[in-house]
């Protein structure tokens, strides 16, 4: 494994201040929807009535519009941020865990990644020594590392989102903790996520190249070999990708004729809109001979990873109460259902 | 017999962020062989807020759980949360304000403790605990030898650990992702963890 310190183009300031400038600019540029309740920890403009269930999540910077994208009407109430790719400490968590306390209770997502979870368990600890109403959980919907594979060993990735806007959406309506957290783990179940890489990324803080791959080839999964179907090999065609892709995605969530899903592509920075599309299209239609329903489409950059090139594939299995609270309406800067 | 306390503990911890400080750049050089290539601006960033807090201390209890929150407060990541832990644990396992050594072995071994409930790492899994545990685990044995040597033990133990993490396959963080291609590449958070081991042997005994 060769590692080089890339020349780096991208328009920065001092790399220490990069995470609190930029969300300074993004809630200056939707200051209707979005607000800094302090350092790090980004809340909603117009505070949903302390009588519902608050939506909190935290993440590291530089995964752009994730996470606090989605912090909103219908959607989250605070994302608590750390450093780029890093995640923010428990005592900062705890800040918006005391915040946000209430009567009907707090639900914490939290993406698998080592960082978060550690941070998360720690301040659930220190929530429950204060007697914070809160309940946690994890998601854990990649499928790179095999279909097998114990949740504790699964990344949370782009998937998250969609949870946000179901289990925000059940906020919204005014259902109890235990409600929001049993509809939102059955949705958490129910999806599954491939990604695909085909160039790397640098660390805006120091330049470090991120998971480099030769010209010709790109990589399904995370590098582990083949299972998923992944691994790396030559780049294929839009359609032969996205039939590798959906495939074990379809396995993943068991969808079967008559099932409804919602299909997202989520591009992770590099990656057009236009090929995006064109993967879109073979994963729908592929769903479709299955006589899969897709009710819900996604073509966007929801989580980023710097300059990548690649996407996620995220496939949702939908039940009955599912699919009006993806429709309800919500008003976030980067998920707006009117 | 000198004893561990609070004047110690400053010097132990101004020593360690010298000599972080000082091999940052080959940390993050470790990191990015299979990682994000932060680690030595991690480790830095938290042993500062540790050390700044310990210069200021009075109370050896309060002071240990003190530098465990600043480390979680003042920076991000898998690295704040473990040196947090290991701290808050070691405050844990302390009772009075002067230690011999066997109560100051109880402490690391309280903040050993405190980090393995955060990560289910374990030994040989290429993480900053196959220096950790066992430059803890060194320590009950040599007590006996008083805390200088108790602690000469745990920095060669915790150097011979991060060594062995060359020839192992990574199963936490972003490093397990890439298989056997680790093998052949120590791991950033156990060279730093022997690194602060080593400074702390050093700075117990430093002359004021």
């Amino acid at each position: 494994m060769t590692t080089q310190k890339l020349i780096m183009k991208k328009f920065l300031n001092d790399p220490e201040n990069i995470a609190a400038e930029l969300l300074e600019g993004y809630t200056l540029a939707y200051a209707d929807k979005v607000s800094l309740m302090s350092e790090k920890i980004v809340v909603r403009t117009h505070p949903k009535s302390k009588d519902k269930v608050a939506l909190v999540t935290l993440g590291g910077a530089g995964h752009e519009p994730a996470l606090s994208g989605f912090v909103g009407e219908g959607m989250l109430d605070a994302s608590v941020v750390g450093d780029i790719f890093a995640a923010p400490g428990a005592p900062k968590l705890l800040e918006a865990l005391k915040t946000f306390n209430r009567e009907a209770g707090i639900l914490l997502v939290v993406l698998n990644h080592a960082g978060d979870v550690m941070s998360a368990n720690m301040a659930m600890e220190l929530a429950k020594r204060e007697g914070l109403n809160v309940r946690m959980l994890l998601t854990h919907e990649d499928i790179s590392a095999g279909l097998d594979t114990p949740d504790e060993d699964r990344r949370g990735l782009a998937g998250c989102v969609p949870l946000f806007k179901v289990a925000g959406a059940a906020a919204e309506a005014g259902k109890s903790l235990d409600e929001v957290l049993e509809i939102a783990e059955r949705f958490n179940k129910q999806m599954a996520t491939l990604a695909v890489a085909m160039t790397g990324a640098t660390h805006p803080q120091n330049g470090q190249a991120i998971s480099e791959l030769p010209d010709d080839e790109m990589e399904i999964g995370m590098g582990q070999h083949g299972e998923a179907g992944g691994g790396r090999t030559k780049i294929l065609s839009a359609d032969e990708t996205a039939q590798r892709m959906i495939e074990p995605l379809i396995s993943a969530v068991d969808a079967k004729a008559g099932d409804k899903t919602m299909l997202i592509i989520n591009g992770v920075g590099a990656t057009t809109l236009m090929e995006m599309n064109l993967i879109f299209r073979k994963a729908y239609r592929v769903l479709e001979a299955q006589g899969i329903e897709v009710i819900s489409g996604l073509v966007d950059e929801i989580l980023t990873v710097q300059e990548m090139a690649g996407f996620q594939m995220i496939l949702c299995k939908l039940d009955a109460d599912h699919v009006p609270l993806l429709k309800a309406p919500c008003d976030t800067p980067y998920w707006t259902v009117r | 017999m000198a004893s561990f306390d609070c004047q110690r503990l400053a010097k132990m911890t101004a020593t360690a962020l010298v000599s972080l400080k000082e091999r940052a750049d080959e940390f993050s050089g470790l990191d990015a062989e299979t990682g994000d290539g932060d680690h030595g601006t991690a480790i830095v960033s938290a042993m500062t807020a540790v050390d700044r807090v310990a210069q200021q201390g009075t109370e050896l209890k309060k002071v240990l759980g003190d530098m465990g929150f600043a480390a979680m407060t003042e920076s991000c990541g898998s690295t704040s949360t473990l040196i947090g832990a290991f701290f808050l644990g070691m405050s844990d396992g302390v009772k009075g304000e002067s230690l011999n050594a066997a109560e100051t072995a109880s402490m690391f071994s309280a903040g050993l403790k405190k980090v393995k409930e955060q990560t289910k790492a374990s030994i040989g899994d290429k993480t900053m605990i196959d220096a950790l545990q066992p430059a803890v685990d060194a320590m009950p044995a040599n007590a006996e030898n008083g805390i200088p040597a108790m602690l000469q033990a745990a920095a060669k133990a915790a150097a011979t650990g991060a060594e062995s993490t060359k020839d192992m396959v990574a199963k936490f963080g972003r490093a397990r992702n890439l298989g056997e291609r680790v093998i052949g590449h120590l791991d950033a958070g156990a060279v730093s963890t022997a690194c602060m081991f080593d400074a702390f042997a050093r700075g117990f005994t430093a002359s004021t």
